[in-house]
């Protein structure tokens, strides 16, 4: 049996690099004070993440850990996005942390861990492993939220993130009960055929079990109507962290979502359906209009990433593997341009923090200017942005599905973003500067900035080098 | 046929063009690049006219490659003889817009320049595109840049004016994309060829809705009664580079997109819709007229008389007969040179006045004679004076609304009518009478940039009057090919 475990070890190697190196940054925590040291540390473990998630390239899926972990094309795409995301996050982080007095040790630790949780929740068929996978990355993001300390702000922030999300752990955990105690199965595929053997397509519990299961990874998602953590927690962190939970924690939640969709629940595809569809159409319309009202940047980028929610869920409604791909290609894009629009935010200091601030930046810093504005078509789908495609990916797929109506609502939401990301260009480029210009920034969020610029350039204009990647489990 | 992509190269040369824009150190030094660019981009896009073969109805110049194969979608570019003459028109306006902002646009230079070079781009490359795909993205990408060119250099109400363009035009083209994607869904392509040889496999159910979609966007963009609000607000605040490239280019898209979709790919649905249309097309001439009237803006003034002459193009499309359909084409040719001189001629006194109130015009002609007679030519244009441009696409629309139904080509008439009075009485109140005291310190007199700024139009305008044939021989071919099945 150990032989096994020892031998299963090569299927985690992304996970173990950087749980090493989460360990050695907590073990040598008091002696790193310069922040560098810890972010390069965090960034190399990424990169080295990345590839070898990439090396591992046989196309079939490999189970270890007696099937709590699969390595499959799924998972490896969202290993590599999840690493890419930690990097850039941390890159975002060598800004504005010093006068905050964080740890620099932990700090970086616990956003290795927090990617470790992601990394096992995508490369799971197991519903209690996939929990854990979870709860170690929402564990880790609680702390992340609120370990700027000095700030009334980021308290508040974490204490309402810990309540609402340990109450949708709950959830969760009993869905997986009740998934449990109908089929006897914890593993997707046992479920899957326990579920097509028995005639349970009419049992009430199912219904019960299989909408707690979906809701619970819906508030991974930030999707409305259990999006409440959100706005808070983005609002209260700083703003690489808040960066990190809305891209790399949406990615995890929408893989984690779209596995179990596909592989534990697909021949439920009625109940699905419904709550799918409800969910889309009110993250769509809630994060939308909210959004509209918000003067603060960051609470912006919340409801807009809770309206994008909304279109990555409409390739999971499809439930077939081409809509399941369509989430992944949306997923990966969405990621680089969620962290370059916060990166932004990160980059311009306080004065990034509300609306206000971004009068008159592109007579005072136009090249930042012009990224944002890069960065603000895509988030509204403009080609040639990677916005653009992706959006054309997932309405792709729910008009295949017969879903047009919500297709509809979809780009007439989009209007209403549009209109939300526009008024921050015109503060940005048809104002005229209300505060001095804005310090300048260190290299390494340039290069985030920049890596993120040309993956939203390069994903609008060539599309076709990442769809290949897309595949489902 | 040609050493290079003629259609690739004359659509992105203008972006790199507006990438060295940008990284020039100085705007002087930006103004000559983007002038050299456009000038280079007009000058790569002669094989197209030399080139092109009149007799052949099929696409030109193509260039196809495989861009996204996992959606089966390609990067195909081909022009037919409609297509031709907008590319000439979108390449020539932009020069004499970056000419006409020469002195005019003096702060941010390098973004102004940059963004005009975007929009050549755009512009260039929504009529070379040969497949629904490449044009929707055209179609997307011209928005940036005018969004940018109101809202920046725009007047006053700038930013009211741009927000209401970017809102109006997007919720158009939001239903597009949704009616694109229904489409691809249905023919399992998005070449415009194509399109058209699967349009029976579309249910007729299906091209109701897909009709509506596509409609939306375009008759935003036309813009037709009653979704014209956006425009008047648009071409007043913008700068005048901005008006020539809206009124220029930006409202012929929508009349082009009828014909290269909504006509030739859902014949069923027209006829449904085709009362209604040419309704409010009738409804847009008079309309749009009487509004001009009232106007005390002269740029509100031109921008309203735009509703009204492009009511004539929906009309001339929407009559479906093949003599009504050219001479749409071809007045949309004429407007876009007509209006933008006009555009020109209000932006380059408005220069010296900083006044667009007509009150505080009057008597311009004894100030500024060859202002005066190059205005009083364009003016004579744009009311359709025989032996100008307009005359030949009124009368051939005007002709075919006769034959589809007596009361549409009455109404024709009287929107003529009441073009004629409104230019007249603009002339009038500007150029006639006693010198404004106003203007006495003024210098009025255009200077040789600004006479030569102008005069590529003016030649155009006697040119096509004359010789008409100049443009419709090129659209005979592929208006034939895009009636074929369709007409009544």
């Amino acid at each position: 049996m150990n032989r096994v475990v020892l031998a299963d070890l090569g299927y985690v190697v992304p996970e173990l690099i950087l749980l090493g190196m989460a360990l050695v940054l907590i073990l040598f925590a008091r002696r790193i004070r310069e922040s560098q040291a810890a972010a390069i540390g965090t960034v190399a473990a990424a990169v080295a993440a990345a590839l070898a998630a990439m090396s591992g390239s046989s196309a079939e899926a490999q189970s270890a850990f007696a099937g709590m972990i699969v390595v499959d094309g799924y998972s490896r795409f969202f290993t590599v996005l999840i690493a890419a995301a930690l990097a850039l996050a941390t890159l975002l982080s060598t800004q504005d942390s010093d006068h905050e007095a964080v740890p620099r040790g932990e700090y970086h630790s616990l956003l290795l861990l927090a990617a470790v949780g992601m990394m096992i929740a995508v490369s799971t068929p197991d519903l209690l492993t996939l929990y854990l996978g979870l709860e170690l990355m929402t564990v880790c993001s609680y702390i992340l939220v609120g370990i700027t300390r000095k700030r009334q702000a980021s308290i508040e922030g974490a204490i309402k993130y810990f309540l609402v999300a340990s109450f949708a752990s709950a959830i969760l955990l009993y869905g997986i009960s009740l998934t449990y105690g109908i089929t006897g199965a914890t593993d997707f595929t046992a479920i899957a055929s326990a579920l097509s053997e028995h005639s349970l397509g009419s049992n009430p519990l199912l219904v019960v079990a299989i909408v707690l299961v979906v809701c619970g990874l819906a508030f991974k998602v930030a999707a409305v109507p259990f999006h409440a953590w959100a706005p808070d927690a983005y609002q209260g962190a700083s703003a690489p962290v808040a960066a990190f939970l809305a891209a790399a924690s949406k990615a995890a939640g929408l893989a984690a979502l779209g596995r179990v969709v596909l592989a534990a629940f697909g021949s439920q595809a009625m109940v699905l359906s419904v709550i799918l569809w409800g969910l889309a159409a009110l993250s769509l319309l809630a994060g939308s209009i909210v959004s509209m009202a918000q003067t603060d940047m960051k609470r912006l980028l919340a409801y807009s990433s809770i309206a994008h929610a909304g279109y990555a869920l409409l390739g999971l409604l499809a439930g077939t593997p081409e809509g399941i791909s369509a989430t992944m290609t949306y997923a990966f894009l969405y990621v680089f341009m969620t962290l370059g629009a916060f990166g932004v935010v990160v980059a311009l200091g306080e004065r990034g923090e509300t609306l206000d601030g971004y009068q008159g930046l592109a007579a005072q810093r136009p090249a930042i200017a012009g990224v944002f504005l890069v960065f603000l078509l895509s988030l509204s789908g403009f080609p040639p942005t990677a916005g653009f495609m992706a959006k054309f990916t997932v309405i792709l797929s729910a008009v295949r599905t017969g879903h047009v109506l919500l297709a509809v609502l979809a780009v007439v939401c989009s209007v209403i973003s549009a209109f939300v990301y526009m008024r921050v260009a015109v503060a940005m480029f048809m104002k005229e500067p209300q505060q001095p210009a804005p310090a300048r920034f260190p290299m390494a969020v340039s290069a985030a900035l920049a890596i993120a610029v040309v993956v939203t350039l390069m994903g609008g204009v060539l599309p076709g080098l990442l769809l290949p990647w897309a595949v489902s489990p | 046929m040609t050493a290079y992509p003629v259609l690739t190269v004359t659509t992105f040369l203008p972006l790199v063009g507006a990438v060295l824009v940008l990284l020039a150190g100085s705007g002087g030094r930006a103004k000559g690049i983007a002038l050299a660019t456009a000038a280079a981009t007009l000058a790569v896009s002669t094989p197209l006219y030399r080139h092109f073969d009149k007799s052949s109805g099929n696409l030109q110049f193509v260039e196809s490659h495989p861009w996204i194969p996992s959606w089966n979608i390609s990067y195909g570019m081909g022009i037919d003889g409609i297509s031709l003459v907008f590319i000439f028109l979108s390449a020539l306006l932009t020069i004499l817009c970056v000419s006409v902002s020469w002195t005019a646009v003096r702060t941010r230079t390098r973004e102004f320049y940059a963004s005009l070079l975007v929009a050549e781009t755009a512009m260039i490359g929504l009529f070379a595109a040969s497949n629904l795909f490449l044009f929707f993205i055209f179609w997307e990408l011209i928005v940036i840049p005018l969004f940018l060119l109101i809202g920046i250099w725009g007047g006053e109400r700038r930013v009211y004016a741009t927000v209401k363009f970017l809102i109006f035009t997007l919720a158009g083209s939001v239903l597009m994309l949704v009616g694109m994607i229904a489409l691809y869904n249905i023919c399992g392509t998005l070449d415009f060829r194509a399109l058209v040889a699967a349009r029976d496999s579309i249910r007729p159910s299906h091209q109701f809705w897909l009709f509506l979609a596509f409609l939306a966007a375009f008759a935003v963009k036309v813009p037709m009664f009653p979704v014209h609000t956006w425009l008047p607000d648009a071409h007043t605040e913008a700068p005048t580079a901005g008006s020539v490239i809206l009124a220029g280019i930006l409202l012929k898209m929508g009349a082009y997109g009828f014909l290269r979709i909504s006509i030739p790919v859902f014949p069923d649905a027209l006829q449904i819709f085709l009362t209604p249309l040419l309704t409010v097309s009738a409804i847009a001439i008079v309309y749009g007229a009487y509004v001009t009237l009232l106007q005390k803006d002269i740029k509100r003034l031109i921008a309203y008389s735009s509703v009204s002459h492009m009511g004539f193009v929906t009309l001339g499309i929407f009559t479906l007969d093949p003599t009504g359909v050219e001479g749409a084409i071809l007045q949309m040719i004429n407007h876009g040179i007509v209006t933008s001189a006009l555009f020109l001629c209000v932006g380059m006194i408005y220069e010296r006045t900083h006044t667009r109130e007509i009150k505080d015009y009057g008597g311009v002609a004894k100030a500024a004679p060859v202002y005066s007679s190059l205005l009083a030519l364009f003016c004579l244009a744009a009311l359709g004076f025989p032996g100008l441009n307009s005359f030949v696409g009124e009368f051939l629309i005007v002709s075919s609304a006769f034959r589809i139904a007596p009361w549409l080509g009455a109404m024709a008439v009287w929107g003529v009518a009441l073009g004629t009075t409104y230019v007249v009485w603009l002339f009038y109140r500007v150029v006639m009478g006693k010198l404004n005291p106003g203007l006495e310190k003024l210098r009025l007199e255009l200077n040789t940039r600004e006479i030569a700024t102008l005069a590529p139009l003016a030649i155009l305008a006697v040119t096509l009057g004359l010789n008409p044939d100049l443009v419709l021989s090129y659209l005979r071919g592929p208006v034939a090919y895009l009636l074929t099945g369709v007409m009544p």
